[in-house]
């Protein structure tokens, strides 16, 4: 597993900084790219941020009231890093099972 | 663009009724919640891939609705759900490729008149130039459908396709949906010139390019198309300007290749939501209509989720029977072996 | 047809670690790590490599092989072409006639098929055509073979195609430090070399000794032993260590043989391999009629015919497509179906 820290980003028209509403996500869930992350408030409006990706929050910053700078971290995402690419699954390595036992008399000429 | 000689007044220029509207409204709010299902359950693990079409069901359902079951004939890739639930296929027979249980679905191909599912890009283009002039050899009025992308339309075999089918006026709809992205590719580096409707004019068959998202505009362009060809003028094709605004599949990560910017941008408003909009500024529908078409959709949804659930694997046997009509000696004593050894017998 | 004693539900230890180099100064890296630093150092080294297929560029690949590749080298050496197998493999000769050494992906096995005109009939034979004036350095990565429960052309075995196309040679890495070596040599060769990558193998992490190889070149002996060689190639190899682990609970020594290069063969160590032991299986995940366990089989006649012991035996996928995911375990050779591969040539008495 990988971790993704996503930023702050700028929320346009050179804010600074912007406040924790509230968050929409807890740490542990499981989110989609787009879900709505988190409610903030900047000195222009209220504005609901979307997930950039999806993946499991492993983190999150500030609490409601708490003040976060543009690029300071926000949320936190684990992510696999074994994902199988476009489709299909990994295999699990397992111990071998089997079923079939050898029996035979190896002569070692 | 629209180089299709304008339709005769004939059935394919009557305006759609108000229960065709509100039909097309119910299949694409089925089609959605279905869409958005099928990605949860990989999350869930109850199936370990799907390609989603958000933002594509205007495209799939308007099209696939104009459809005549009796007569034509569809060749989708494997991202035609909306246009599968639109000519009423068996939804889990349909999943069952997701669920892995069988490569190109567990329905009838000729009874629900949907070609197995197409996991090559632009697989299929050149079978359906294939159907269409065998309907001309045997004297019938069916058309086919090719559904393919901005994507496929790179491949050598559909340039060929649209020749083929010009010199030989083969009643087929090239259906293109052009959503934009092919896994990580714009269109605008896949697409030379940028339009892939422009490129039926090399080949002398007159095109519609269309908004994508406009499922009346879809139903009414490709109902035009399909009489063109049925009158038999030759082949048409369709280029519905669309979006795919979820990844190309569910491991698939957009975020490498594409900002949320550009989604929002690129994708315009929802198609399904459009829709909505105008249902209710004309009175065709109501939010009574509305709540009842989301709830038959949710039972759908559980429905189709409890078939998939419970559908277990195919036979092991099935991989030997139905390689071939008349099986070979040497495939049945692998048959046999296999049941020898499998511990699934 | 056996007398194997079948037991329902035994359980053994895990299978032991592969062969290869000492454990000094090995890196832990997934063959998708251990290819994508081959290709970096390949970029690297000559100006002359090209690296392009369906979303390599800004994607890094499905498979992330090519991750971070156009960051370091730019769009003009790292990029993304049209949707068009053809298209990418027609481009890669003009390429290479132009002096360029193109590193093509076609991205899943089964879209190798769309572009087998131009491997087979231009790739394959410029060289020839042109009196070695035209040499194709061409190193063709092809995500290979099943075992991910991918949609349909998303898992195919293709190397017996392959390896009949006179002028292409093919190589098939089995873990994390093979693919890094051969991907590394398979790139600087002057000749069209196929590169099989086993994709269920890509995210496994295992030891690399990135500063030594080994022989790049011929097959490569993964386990010693004395009563039976496992021929195997690609994913197939890793399945073979554990039945040896197996075998060996059953006083049964068996040899694990990684054939690495699928052409050419290297029918020397094949030969040596079974003058030692004297039984041969050989294992692939393709199908069995005119597969490569074929070519095997008689290079080892060849070579053994006066010491075997036993037919050579081969244990295979059969001759059907690739089942969907539900079933592609019951296709693919599996532990038991090459326990009992060994235990038919075991018993296997002449006369």
């Amino acid at each position: 597993m990988a971790e993704i820290s996503f930023p702050l980003p700028d929320l346009g028209e050179g804010l600074i900084e912007a406040t924790v509403l509230e968050w929409l996500v807890s740490e542990g869930q499981q989110v989609e790219r787009n879900q709505p992350l988190v409610e903030v408030e900047t000195s222009k409006s209220a504005v609901e941020l979307p997930s950039p990706q999806a993946g499991k929050v492993v983190r999150t910053f500030g609490r409601p009231g708490d003040r976060i700078n543009v690029g300071e971290p926000l949320i936190v995402f684990e992510v696999p890093d074994d994902t199988a690419g476009i489709v299909g699954t990994v295999p699990k390595d397992e111990a071998p099972k089997r079923r079939v036992r050898l029996s035979a008399v190896l002569d070692e000429d | 663009m629209d180089t299709l000689p304008p339709p005769d007044s004939g059935s394919a220029a009557v305006p759609l009724t108000s229960r065709q509207l509100r039909e097309l409204y119910s299949l694409m709010v089925a089609v959605r919640h279905l869409d958005s299902s099928a990605v949860a359950w990989q999350r869930q693990g109850i199936i370990p891939g799907y390609a989603p079409e958000l933002g594509q069901e205007a495209a799939q359902v308007g099209s696939g609705y104009a459809v005549d079951l009796a007569r034509d004939f569809v060749f989708p890739t494997y991202r035609e759900m909306g246009v599968a639930r639109a000519m009423g296929v068996d939804m889990v027979a349909y999943m069952a490729t997701h669920k892995a249980t069988w490569h190109g679905g567990l329905y009838d191909p000729i009874e629900s008149r949907l070609a197995p599912i197409q996991a090559v890009v632009a697989g299929s283009v050149l079978h359906a130039v294939g159907w269409a002039h065998g309907q001309t050899l045997a004297g019938r009025d069916g058309v086919a459908m090719s559904y393919f992308g901005d994507g496929a339309s790179s491949q050598g075999d559909v340039h060929e396709a649209m020749n083929f089918a010009a010199v030989m006026k083969a009643p087929v709809v090239f259906f293109v949906q052009n959503n934009g992205w092919a896994i990580s590719v714009p269109a605008d580096r896949q697409v030379a010139g940028g339009s892939v409707a422009a490129r039926a004019g090399g080949y002398g068959i007159p095109a519609i390019r269309i908004d994508g998202n406009d499922v009346v505009a879809v139903f009414e362009a490709t109902r035009r198309a399909l009489a063109h060809c049925r009158a038999g003028n030759g082949p048409v094709l369709v280029e519905a300007m669309t979006y795919r605004r979820g990844p190309h599949s569910t491991s698939d990560d957009p975020g490498r290749y594409r900002s949320l910017a550009e989604e929002r941008d690129g994708a315009g408003a929802d198609p399904l939501e459009r829709f909505r909009q105008r249902l209710l500024a004309d009175g065709t529908a109501d939010e009574a209509f509305f709540a009842a078409a989301m709830a038959d959709a949710k039972a759908e949804e559980e429905e189709i989720r409890a078939g998939i659930q419970a559908l277990g694997p195919r036979p092991g046997e099935e991989m030997f029977s139905l390689v071939f009509q008349e099986t070979t000696p040497v495939l049945q004593a692998q048959a046999a072996i296999w049941r020898e050894e499998s511990e699934h017998v | 047809m056996s007398n194997a004693i079948v037991e329902s539900g035994a359980t053994v230890r895990h299978g032991a670690e592969e062969g290869g180099p000492g454990e000094n100064g090995r890196e832990q890296l997934s063959m998708q790590q251990a290819l994508n630093r081959a290709l970096d150092e390949v970029l690297a080294e000559s100006p002359k490599t090209l690296v392009f297929g369906e979303d390599c560029g800004r994607l890094g690949g499905v498979f992330r092989i090519t991750d971070g590749l156009q960051a370091k080298y730019g769009e003009t050496r790292v990029f993304d072409t049209p949707l068009a197998e053809s298209g990418i493999l027609g481009m890669a000769v003009g390429l290479a006639m132009a002096g360029f050494q193109p590193i093509p992906e076609v991205q899943f096995d089964g879209f190798a098929y769309p572009a087998i005109n131009q491997i087979v009939c231009q790739i394959g034979r410029m060289n020839y055509r042109s009196r070695g004036t035209l040499p194709m350095p061409i190193t063709l990565r092809v995500p290979s073979f099943g075992g991910i429960r991918a949609p349909e052309h998303h898992g195919e075995s293709l190397e017996a195609l392959f390896a009949h196309v006179p002028g292409l040679k093919v190589v098939s890495p089995s873990n994390p430090h093979e693919a890094y070596h051969l991907l590394k040599y398979a790139a600087t060769r002057p000749d069209p070399v196929i590169f099989m990558e086993p994709k269920s193998r890509y995210w496994q992490k295992d030891g690399v000794d990135v500063s030594h190889g080994g022989s790049p070149t011929g097959a490569k002996v993964m386990r010693p032993g004395r009563h039976l060689t496992l021929v195997a190639w690609g994913a197939m190899v890793g399945r073979c260590l554990q039945v040896a682990d197996l075998a060996a609970e059953d006083g049964v020594d068996v040899e694990v043989l990684d054939l690495r290069w699928l052409k050419p063969i290297d029918a020397e160590t094949l030969a040596t391999s079974v003058r030692k032991t004297r039984r041969a299986v050989v294992v692939h995940e393709a199908p069995l009629t005119s597969g490569l366990g074929a070519e095997v089989a008689q290079l080892i006649t060849q070579g053994c015919f006066d010491t075997l012991k036993a037919p050579v035996e081969r244990v295979t996928g059969f001759d059907v497509p690739y089942p969907s995911g539900d079933l592609e375990d019951e296709y693919i050779p599996n532990i038991d179906r090459i326990l009992n591969g060994i235990q038919r040539v075991l018993e296997y008495r002449r006369g």
